[in-house]
Formats: C-alpha cells, structure tokens, sequence
C-alpha cells in the first residue's frame, strides 16, 4: 500500500456558473445513484423532498431584459462547517480526505446538524423510505438506504472513491485525475460540474479553482468550503465575478 | 396476605432481569446466546460438504464404493471465483456445480438429487436456482470488500490467523483469518464475531484507516 493511500487527497469540486444550464441532470443522477427516496408531491408541499443537489434558479433584472440564472447547491464539504460540532454523537466529523461525512449508523437524528447548516443541504429522514416494486432491483447497493430517523447529504460519492482507490491500489498506481467523478459530475452535459483532488496542483480542478472568477458560497461564514464556484461572466456586464456570490 | 403475592413478583422480577442481562452481557461480549434461533449456522436446502470438496485430509466418510474418501483440497477460489477481484465472493451457479455431478456422485444421493433437478438433469419442472441461506452477514450500513483484504493478507501471512487444513499458499491459505477452517466444516458456521470492534483491531494493528467512511457509507 505506497500508492493511492488513504488520507493523501483532499477532495472537491469546482462549479462553472457560466457553463451550467439548469438543466437539472445532475439532480436526477444524484437521485438515483444515492438511494434517495422519490419526492413526491405530497412530499414536497410539506417541505419535506430530499435532494441532495438541487439547481437554484433566480432572475437577475427586470421584466423585458430578465436573464435566468442556475447555481447548482450541493454539500460544500466545509472545512469548518457548522454542522459538525453540534452533532451531539460525532454521526458527521470532517475526514483526513477534505469530506464532511455523515456516519449513518451514528446518527441519532437530533437535527442540530441540519439547523446549523447555512446551505440547506441536509435532509432528514421523516419516514421510511420506499420504492415502487418496479423499482427494487434498481437501489444502487454500493449505497446505504437510509432508514427513517436519520440525517442524509451530499458524500461526494465516497462509495465511487473507495472504489476508484481500491482499484488504482490493486493496480499499483495513484489515483488518476478525472478517474473519480461524481454521479453529478459525470451526468453533467456541459461540464459545469468538475470533481477531483485539490492536493494536486496539477489536477483539472486545482487549475480551475486559480481562475479570477472564483468564489465560495456565503464566504460572510468563513466556513471555507472544497466546493469552489466560478462566476458567471455576463457580456453586458463586462465580468460578472462576485455578481453571484450575493445570492445564496 | 400480601408477602407470599410480593414473594412471587419478586422472584418474576428477578428472571426476568436476569435473562436480560444475560443477552445484554453475552452481546457484548461477542455473540448472542446460541439459543432460540440465534446459532450461527443454518440447515442448507442442499447439504454441501466443505470437508469433501476443500479439506487436504483423510475423511470419516465412506464412498459408494467402500473406499475411505479422501479430501478434494480445491481452493477456495475454485468456486468463489469473484473473491480477489470483487465485493463478493460469490456463490456459484448451479451450471457450474453439475459441470462435475452430472457424472460425479451416485445416482441415489439424495443431496445430489436436489441439484440435478435444480440443474433440469433430473426432474421435469426446469432449471431453478438453489436458495442457498447466507452465513456470513454484515448490517447493511458496512461496506467490507473482500478484494482488498485477500489481496494485504496474501502479501502479509504473517498476519494470518487460524489455518485451512495446513494451505498456506494462495488465497485459500488467508481466508481462514476471519472464517475459520472451513476446509473441516461439515456444516459451515460462523466462528469469528465480525463485529465493529474485531475489524477496528485489525485494521488498527495493520495501518489500515480507521476512518468511519472507509466502511461505512
């Protein structure tokens, strides 16, 4: 074990604004990569869907020059995030690879964790999750269906790491870049949504976080999050960086 | 008129606590009490012999031809193919147990008979699969890969614990770490507790991370 050891890369993410076009493919793969329970109408007017990404639209000026705007929000695996010192069982703690992981079989679903979290990205289990029978042999089993009770986000699509490293580890060599992708981030048709190891200064995301368009979400917190944004360059506006970042 | 009624109570208390406590304390320890269906080992719908097909050793089983039987000594990975390259190790198809038993095994075992007529050798109701009862299982919430493991284990024997009739070569020679030796299980069982605290000792003993979401996730 010399290669693809655990605890030598610090994952992230890097969302081009001016590349995302709403179309909210990253949302459907995230939901069937993860298990996540469908969300039903009945759900969603209760304010109680799951989604682990969603894609925030919001309009920027007025009626006859409005231009639609797309932020896709997902986790920001902070690295001081307000949602892990509040958690009274230590169910969601930061790890030695730059992810806020929540720990299932931990969590005792206080929801502190989900009232401290400035993003909204965490989501509670109010019931037991079910499937049509059309769908049970669809459930991805490298991912655990959570059950009633507990808290659920983001995990960067650990299970998709693990694997990765496993392989790379058997095969003698580092982790390549791009050889992990997200379930969002290989579904995204634009490449809006960019994965990798922010330790290597020479992976796509590390090069791509330089860009003077860069900004984190709610930066007021100071919870310096590992997923970076890039502002979206607006041709009327000359540069739009910093445009997007009043937006939450 | 009330003591003899308290008496009684009291005593009903008292068994009931203590039945209790000892689940609670046999838990804890390692494995619940081998009682009311808790036994770590299951009756097959087929009843496989691992000693015939995996032991190196002479057995005290008399074949149809009055021979004292000798074991097979197959690897283990000769049927759980998928053991160091994937999660699973795998359980064979019946079409690769009747590769052999279509000629080897009397006609009048009855063990074998089931097979044949799950593999539509014998019997006119078609191929079906046979439902083999899983011994080994993990909670759902625990990701254990096997690849992995074979793969340190067999770099490092000196890690290895228990031993499969003597094998130290190859993959069979590292599964007996958490199974045991199968190789002389008539009836296979579980014989390690596989809990949280016995893969954390291992993988603290050996480097490996003890992060949660190596595991679990």
């Amino acid at each position: 074990m010399t290669t693809a050891e655990f605890g030598t890369h610090n994952w992230g993410m890097v969302v081009d604004i001016d590349k995302c076009i709403g179309c909210n493919a990253c949302v459907i793969a995230c939901q069937a990569e993860n298990n996540i329970p469908i969300n039903t109408q009945d759900r969603v007017e209760r304010a109680r869907s799951i989604s682990w990404i969603r894609v925030e639209r919001y309009w920027e000026g007025d009626f006859p020059d409005a231009k639609a705007r797309f932020i896709p929000i997902m986790c920001q695996h902070c690295e001081n995030a307000p949602c892990e010192p509040v958690c009274p069982v230590y169910a969601t703690y930061h790890n030695s690879e730059g992810m806020n992981i929540q720990v299932y079989n931990r969590c005792v679903g206080t929801r502190y964790c989900a009232n401290g979290c400035p993003y909204i990205v965490r989501f509670f289990n109010y019931w037991e999750p079910v499937w049509p029978e059309s769908l049970r042999n669809h459930l991805n089993p490298d991912v655990t269906v959570r059950s009633r009770g507990i808290m659920e986000k983001c995990s960067f699509c650990v299970h998709r790491i693990r694997h990765e490293s496993r392989k790379a580890r058997s095969e003698g060599h580092e982790i390549l870049d791009g050889a992990v992708q997200t379930a969002c981030s290989s579904a995204c048709p634009t490449s809006a949504l960019n994965f990798g190891n922010f330790n290597d200064p020479n992976s796509k995301v590390s090069k791509m976080r330089g860009d003077k368009r860069h900004y984190t979400l709610l930066d007021q917190f100071g919870t310096d999050p590992n997923v970076i944004y890039l502002a979206k360059i607006d041709a009327d506006k000359k540069v739009g960086a910093g445009e997007a970042a009043t937006h939450g | 008129m009330l003591v003899p009624v308290l008496a009684i109570g009291g005593l009903g208390v008292v068994a009931v606590i203590g039945v209790v406590a000892a689940f609670v304390i046999t838990g804890w320890i390692g494995q619940p009490v081998p009682v009311l269906g808790f036994e770590q080992t299951f009756d097959q719908p087929i009843n496989f012999p691992h000693t015939v097909h995996a032991s190196l050793k002479q057995l005290d089983r008399i074949a149809a031809d009055g021979q004292t039987m000798e074991g097979l000594g197959l690897d283990c990975t000769f049927c759980h193919r998928t053991v160091t390259t994937q999660a699973n190790a795998g359980v064979p198809p019946v079409g690769f147990c009747v590769a052999c038993h279509q000629v080897i095994g009397a006609e009048d075992n009855v063990e074998l008979a089931i097979l044949r007529d799950a593999a539509d050798i014998v019997g006119d109701d078609g191929p079906s699969p046979v439902n083999w009862k899983r011994v080994h299982r993990l909670p759902d919430h625990v990701r254990f890969v096997h690849e992995p493991h074979i793969r340190y284990l067999t770099a490092n024997p000196s890690v290895v614990t228990n031993s499969t009739d003597g094998v130290t070569e190859g993959p069979s020679g590292v599964c007996s770490t958490c199974h045991g030796n199968v190789a002389a299980m008539q009836q296979v069982e579980q014989v390690e507790s596989l809990k949280m605290g016995q893969c954390v000792d291992c993988h603290r003993d050996n480097g490996a991370p003890t992060d949660c979401a190596a595991c679990h996730y």
